[in-house]
This record gives C-alpha cells, structure tokens and sequence, in this order.
C-alpha cells in the first residue's frame, strides 16, 4: 500500500474507531495534531489508538516514550506503520 | 418524598417540547427512544458514550444544573449499557483476549450512568444504582425514601435508565416476551397475543422532604415477586389502608398493561378493585415494555394533565389528587406507586 493511500485508511480508521461522528476523515490534515489543539484526542484516545495498530496492522507500541514520538499526527502514524507494519 | 422537577426521554415526545397529542408508533416492533441534542455533555465525553449513558445523563443533567446541591445520585436501571457490554465481550472473543478498547468497558456497567451524571456534575456524593430488573425503578426511590428519612434536609437525583440493544431484544424475543409483528391499525391492547412491544428511554426526578413548590408526592411504594393473583390484591389492600385511603379515594390508576394476554388478567384484576369514579390511562403503546417503564408512568403522573386519548376509561378532564401507578413486569414482579398530587404548599 502507498503512503498516500495508507493515510486516507488510517484517517478513516481514526474516525470510525474513535467515533468522531461530527468529523469526516477527509478534515482531518495530515500534519495536524491528534492531541491537544489539534483534534483534541485525550489519554484513553491514545489507548484505543495503539489497540488500532495492533489490531490492524500488526505493530506494537510497547514503550510510552516511542507512542509520544508516534501519535503526533498521521504523517508520523503512517510512517512508523511502514517501517514495523507485520499485516 | 415530594418530586420537584422531572425529565424524560422515550420514544415519545416527552423532552424540552413535550408533545403527547402526537404518538410516534412503534417501527420494527420497537418503540426508539427519540433522542435529544445532548446540550450539556461535551462532545469529547458524548462520542464515548453508549446509549443508555447518553440518555441517563442527557435527562439527569438538566436537573444538576437547576439544583446544583444535591446530595446524591440514585439510578436503577436493569440492564444498563447492555449494547457496550456485549461489544466489549464479543472484542474478547474476537481479538482472542488479546488486546481491548477500554471505552467499551467503561460505558458497559449498569453503574456508569449514575458514575457520568456524577463526573460531569462533579457530585461527589451518594452515588448508586440499582439493578433489580423490573424492580429497579421502584428500589431506587425506596433507597431515595430511606435516604431522605436519615437525612431530612437531603435532595437525590432518582432516575431510571433502559436502553434496547440487540443483546436483550433477541432474547427476550426468542422467549416470547416481544410480539412478532404489530398489525397497522391494531391497538398494542387488542392483540389477544403474548408479548409486548420493546420500549426503552430514562426518566429523572429531583427529590426531596420539602413539600414546598413540590410538584408530586410520592406517599408509598409497594413490590413483590408473586404469580399470585389473591396475594397481590391483598397487597393493594393493605397498602390503601395503610395510607387511610379507600378504593374510591384513587383518581386515576396508571396501568402497566402491555398487549401481553398472559399478563392481562393480573391488570383486570388490579383495576376491578377500584370503582368506576377511578380513571385508568395506559401508556405503554408510548414507551414500549422495559424493565424500569414504571418510571415513565410516574412521569406521567407529575405532568399537571393528561391528553384524553390515554385514557381506557374515566377521562373527565379534572386533575387527578390521589395516583395509583400499578405495573408488572414478567409476570412475576409487581409493583404500586401511590402518588399524591393535593397536599398543599
């Protein structure tokens, strides 16, 4: 699958796992942030995030500060499911 | 125990603008609750939430935010967030006890509804709910009852909460307790067939000892798990005599028949105890059957009038002083509400 092609996936993914019913995946940028000011996800988003890479592309967090450095946005998501991806 | 505010979400509509000239018939054979916009519920928190939590807190908030000392939170529900549940235990199965959502789980016990309304009001008091199937609605305002007897000055949210999910509907179908189709037309009353139609909603009350301003009493509350019929005459009996009342004293009895011919004789008999100076109104062609449906029957109770087509018999148009609220649940658990709507200010 192709960078590209695996952002708009994951954008999906993040909407349909999170239920963000008000948002649609094609608002959400590619370098915007998923915490804090950008999406506005919290602590137990972050967890069902992980369950979503896991699940779906066979990758694992397993250390804290490595899931900060990945669930920045989705370009750094989709990058790091690139590199580790196992599905 | 006096009721000073009220709010209710059902299939009807019986929030904000509440409307009962007009009947929202059953589609499926199910009676949807007719959601609100959740105005007071941020969407970060709402987006989680399943929906016997979404609507517990979107009736139970309204009345936080009038009253905003109250003392506690009292729910009964039966099932609580069944769907959630079900979700979360088929993600067991799925994901072979692998790794699991926590959201899920969080929305799925009985007790996040009075645990969310608590958070979000940040009411850091008593806190319960009670989980005794049919009975649950009728446990909660007896613990609200005792509450209030130890602490006199005290005010409890009491509220009740049932959703449909797929989990209780096919099992409850598939064991007669739901009809398999609702003829057009036809009253949910004149069947002639087991089963009932499927209901859910949440209905919320602000009690307290002070009579002042207050819009119902609640004067007694009487259950018992019986198949029974003379025990349970004999239980109205005493309960009429208990609180110095005669048949003939009761306005208005508020009957809990479903369209369930098994049950039938149990509400025949209820309402032949009282004379025919007593009305008898209906009201599950408007929630639906759910374990905790006796709650919107005191619902109804609060409101100051009642439309004339709910009424089976006794319409006369005249506010209703003294209230007998009887509803069964299974065959098995009965309860009776009295409530009291002339007791002075």
């Amino acid at each position: 699958m192709e960078k590209e092609q695996l952002k708009q996936q994951l954008k999906q993914q993040i909407v349909q796992f999170l239920n963000l019913t008000s948002i649609q995946p094609g608002d959400i940028k590619d370098d915007e942030p998923l915490f804090g000011e950008g999406l506005g996800l919290d602590s137990i988003d972050s967890i069902e995030l992980i369950v979503l890479l896991s699940r779906e592309y066979g990758v694992t967090i397993q250390d804290p500060k490595e899931g900060r450095k990945v669930l920045v946005d989705i370009n750094t998501m989709a990058d790091y499911i690139i590199a580790h991806k196992t599905k | 125990m006096y009721i000073h505010q009220h709010t209710c979400i059902s299939a009807q509509e019986t929030f904000e603008n509440i409307n009962l000239d007009i009947i929202h018939p059953p589609v499926g054979n199910k009676l949807v609750a007719k959601e609100p916009v959740y105005k007071g519920i941020p969407p970060g928190i709402l987006r989680r939430m399943g929906k016997a939590v979404r609507m517990g807190a979107g009736a139970g908030l309204p009345i936080i935010e009038n009253y905003r000392n109250i003392n506690g939170i009292i729910i009964g529900t039966a099932n609580g967030g069944m769907e959630d549940c079900i979700k979360f235990l088929n993600q067991i199965i799925d994901y072979e006890e692998g790794m699991l959502t926590p959201g899920n789980f969080v929305q799925s016990t009985p007790n996040a509804i009075a645990a969310q309304i608590g958070l979000m009001a940040t009411n850091k008091g008593y806190n319960i709910t009670h989980v005794h199937r049919g009975l649950s609605f009728e446990n909660a305002l007896l613990d609200a009852f005792m509450m209030l007897k130890t602490n006199p000055e005290a005010s409890y949210l009491v509220g009740t909460v049932d959703e449909i999910s797929a989990y209780n509907y096919n099992i409850d179908y598939l064991d007669g307790w739901y009809k398999s189709e609702l003829h057009p037309g036809l009253s949910l009353y004149d069947t002639g067939s087991p089963g009932s139609i499927a209901g859910e909603g949440a209905a919320m009350f602000l009690v307290s000892s002070n009579r002042k301003n207050a819009i119902a009493q609640i004067r007694d509350i009487q259950t018992i798990h019986t198949t029974d019929h003379a025990v349970l005459k004999e239980m109205l009996r005493e309960m009429l005599h208990k609180n110095a009342l005669h048949t003939g004293d009761i306005d208005l009895l508020i009957s809990g028949e479903n369209g369930d011919i098994r049950l039938l004789p149990y509400y025949t008999e209820v309402t032949r105890i009282f004379n025919n100076t007593t009305a008898v109104v209906r009201y599950k062609h408007l929630s639906g059957e759910f374990p905790t449906s006796s709650a919107i029957a005191t619902w109804l109770a609060c409101g100051s009038s009642l439309p004339a087509h709910l009424f089976q018999s006794g319409y006369t148009g005249a506010a209703a002083k003294n209230i007998m609220i009887y509803n069964n649940y299974k065959g098995l658990q009965h309860s009776f509400i009295l409530i009291g709507k002339s007791f002075g200010s």
